[in-house]
């Protein structure tokens, strides 16, 4: 009876639109499952040594990073998501969707602006030294250590807990404030009360993004010399070629992220923390006196700090390097990172519209489907880059006989030396931005239309073309933004797979942070600010969007 | 001559317990216009899924003018069965007018046919001058005649109405029930139309099936009606 249901669902479901879906998958899956069978392979000499001497500093670094800037992402973002959700204060419009925008300045860039700004010759040091002859003690803003890297993902990160809380506190929590409020309970202890606990799903799924960045990070760690798992597969990759042991240490990675996807799992189990069913907007208070100039103070420190500072900061030094770095070879930079962003995220839309249509079946096979293919973005850059690393250099092996009849030498690196490597890199890593945008839009038009064109006589493929391509377009597009931008920013994966000599946006920045040419980075940084700014204004007219 | 021809069909949603519909038996002769009555949850808008094909069943067989669509064997895709379909909410696609929408469904047609066959449906449901508006555009009585039309365009074999005049207020439902059995009567197609109100039922229908109690259809618990109106 089974098997003919099987057979009845695969004589219904089966066509050519699966058979690409789960071929996208393997190639998804593959690299990752590269990185977890290198657990069960012999160890060598090297993990030895970084197990014994050094995997210890690693894990603790890595763990005291993820603690500190997730406490303190979640109260800047909470605290903040609810100032511009319960109250009512100047420029509060503004605020609300300007809070967004560090999240458009990647931590590496905000890393090296804030250290130059505030080391001994940056403008805040001599500003104080020369205009009010006040010598600060250096140490207090020693920017090269564990402090410095938190202060950073704190104030470049929160957004993600902020965007998420807002959210919630916005439109599903005005009927349990109000309640709280009639049953004559002070705005402090509303806070704490009810709005914390509510908000917990929120909050965790916040505060996972930014635990997820976190480990993903190579540029900020790196740049102040911090010794986590990430920045040791580099150096083992880099300093060793020891690509065994690499993969060893993304393993350990990945068991620390699934530690924290069960860790966030067990603590949203069991609750319920929404039983009304219709959402009302929250109606802001009005504040007055102190309360509103403390309101508007605080939404203006994290604002300036998190956005404005460094960016103008990267203007000033823009304006004086620009002779020097606006040159051709910086339109080549430019070319080069739009031309391979904009070719991996075509690749992404177009995998991803194909396998989030085969998901709309109800059949379960189609859950998995989906779960496999969005999993990389929880995965990071480093781990999937050791992963394609690793299946490249294999396939190369295994099409040796083949380049060496074709005339291509003896055992050349073929595909594991390309551009292809890179691009495959970008499709795991960022096929859930794509896929989670398309899934939107799929959502939106439910299934009503598909059928309907279905019953009067189109077959699947006419279907999508003429009728879900017209209506889903507009999520196709905000997937599209989306996915670019990521990849524009997108540091450790592309160190790690670029061929030689092959430089983008996000590298060359890196490349004259790394050598001291804080100025020379301004212009790259900025470009890439810009094209992040993109990405916050999209997310701010879905938004308003929603909300109309 | 039969039309529809349904043997010992049985669904189940996938989480449920007991089938939604168990062994129905049930066949249609052309031309006859047939409701289907019954309780929310009783399966009546699933059957019409699994006519068309939107769904799978997981015993029986349906037959469209002799030939099955779907057995144990085989499964012929929705595009594929020549059954028109009105949904509950009529689906319209709403990037297209509803020129477009009526002449969607004309798939291997030349394009004087076409032309002469959108004339034909926009005066069956007396809708000539709205060939150029958006779905959006119309009013609920509007857009139910055009998912009609867009329905009858194709000539399918088999009609299958989705509660049909759940979008309409009262007044307009009166009016336009007498007008839909003057519609299909002319067109004579074979109909099946699912409504949960018996006036419905009594105005359009030739007979009619009803969900048994324990909202399930089965061969023994329907009953039959012979309307005479």
């Amino acid at each position: 009876m089974k098997l003919e249901m099987v057979k009845r669902y695969a004589q219904k479901e089966l066509n050519g639109w699966w058979i690409v879906s789960i071929i996208g998958a393997t190639v998804i899956l593959l690299p990752i499952l590269y990185v977890f069978l290198e657990i069960f392979q012999q160890p060598n000499e090297n993990w030895f040594q970084i197990r014994v001497y050094l995997l210890k500093n690693y894990v603790t670094n890595t763990v005291i990073l993820v603690l500190i800037t997730g406490i303190l992402t979640i109260f800047l973002g909470v605290t903040l998501a609810w100032l511009t959700s319960a109250y009512d204060f100047p420029l509060r419009n503004f605020f609300r969707w300007g809070l967004i925008l560090p999240l458009a300045i990647p931590p590496y860039i905000a890393s090296y602006t804030y250290r130059t700004m505030l080391s001994y010759t940056g403008v805040v040091q001599s500003t104080l030294r020369n205009q009010f002859d006040y010598q600060i003690n250096p140490e207090l803003f020693n920017f090269s250590s564990l402090r410095g890297a938190t202060f950073i993902f704190t104030l470049f990160l929160y957004p993600y807990v902020y965007i998420i809380a807002r959210a919630f506190l916005e439109n599903q929590s005005s009927s349990y404030i109000e309640s709280a409020r009639l049953l004559g309970r002070k705005p402090t202890a509303v806070f704490i009360k009810v709005v914390l606990p509510l908000a917990r799903p929120a909050i965790i799924g916040g505060a996972g993004l930014v635990t997820f960045e976190v480990l993903s990070d190579y540029g900020v760690t790196s740049y102040f010399g911090i010794h986590t798992i990430t920045t040791a597969i580099f150096q083992t990759w880099f300093g060793m070629y020891d690509v065994d042991t690499a993969m060893r240490l993304a393993a350990w990675l990945m068991f620390i992220i699934i530690g924290v996807f069960i860790l966030e799992r067990l603590l949203r189990q069991r609750k319920r923390y929404h039983l009304s069913n219709k959402t009302k907007p929250l109606v802001p208070i009005k504040l007055k006196g102190l309360p509103r100039a403390g309101a508007f103070s605080y939404c203006f420190i994290v604002l300036s700090l998190g956005f404005i500072i460094p960016l103008f900061q990267l203007i000033a030094w823009a304006g004086m390097t620009f002779n020097k770095v606006w040159d051709i070879f910086f339109f080549t930079l430019l070319k080069q990172t739009i031309s391979i962003a904009a070719i991996s995220t075509l690749i992404i839309i177009l995998v991803s519209t194909v396998i989030a249509n085969v998901c709309r079946s109800k059949w379960a096979f189609s859950y998995m489907l989906s779960k496999v293919i969005t999993s990389g973005y929880s995965i990071p850059g480093a781990i999937i880059a050791i992963g394609v690393l690793a299946v490249f250099i294999k396939l190369d092996k295994t099409l040796a006989p083949f380049y060496s009849y074709v005339g291509l030498g003896k055992a050349p690196l073929i595909l594991s030396m390309s551009i292809v490597m890179l691009i495959v890199g970008y499709i795991i890593r960022f096929m859930a931005t794509g896929y989670n945008a398309v899934e939107v839009g799929f959502e939106k038009i439910g299934t009503k239309y598909t059928e309907a064109s279905r019953v009067l006589g189109h077959g699947v493929t006419k279907t999508f073309f003429r009728v879900e391509l017209p209506l889903i377009k507009g999520a196709l597009f905000s997937g599209f933004i989306l996915t670019f931008v990521e990849i524009c920013k997108e540091l450790p994966l592309v160190l790690l797979l670029r061929p030689f000599n092959f430089e983008t946006l996000a590298t060359k920045t890196f490349q004259y942070a790394k050598d001291e040419m804080i100025h020379e980075a301004a212009i790259p940084s900025l470009m890439i600010i810009g094209i992040s700014t993109m990405s916050v204004i999209v997310f701010h007219l879905i938004d308003k969007r929603v909300k109309k | 001559m039969r039309i529809l021809e349904i043997n010992g069909l049985t669904f189940s949603f996938a989480q449920a317990k007991e089938p939604v519909i168990n062994d129905f038996t049930f066949s249609m002769n052309k031309g006859e216009i047939v409701g289907v009555l019954g309780q929310s949850g009783s399966g009546k808008s699933t059957l019409l899924r699994l006519i068309a094909g939107l769904e799978i069943p997981m015993k029986g067989t349906v037959k469209i003018t002799g030939i099955p669509v779907v057995n144990e064997k085989l499964f012929i895709q929705p595009e594929d069965r020549s059954v028109g379909m009105v949904f509950q909410d009529y689906a319209l696609f709403p990037h297209m007018t509803v020129k477009d929408n009526i002449l969607f469904g004309l798939i291997r047609t030349n394009r004087n046919e076409r032309k002469h066959r959108l004339k034909e449906m926009l005066e069956l449901v007396h809708m000539e001058d709205y060939e150029k508006r958006y779905p959006h555009e119309l009013s609920g009585g509007q857009q139910q005649r055009i998912a009609l039309a867009r329905a009858l365009a194709p000539q399918p074999k088999v009609l299958l109405m989705d509660e049909p005049f759940s979008n309409l207020d009262a007044d307009l439902k009166a009016s336009i029930r007498l007008e839909l059995r003057s519609i299909l009567k002319k067109t004579g197609i074979t109909c099946i139309m699912v409504t949960h109100d018996r006036n419905d039922v009594d105005s359009i229908c030739d007979r009619s099936i009803t969900m048994g109690s324990g909202n399930r259809i089965s061969s023994k618990g329907k009953v039959l009606k012979n309307n005479t109106i």
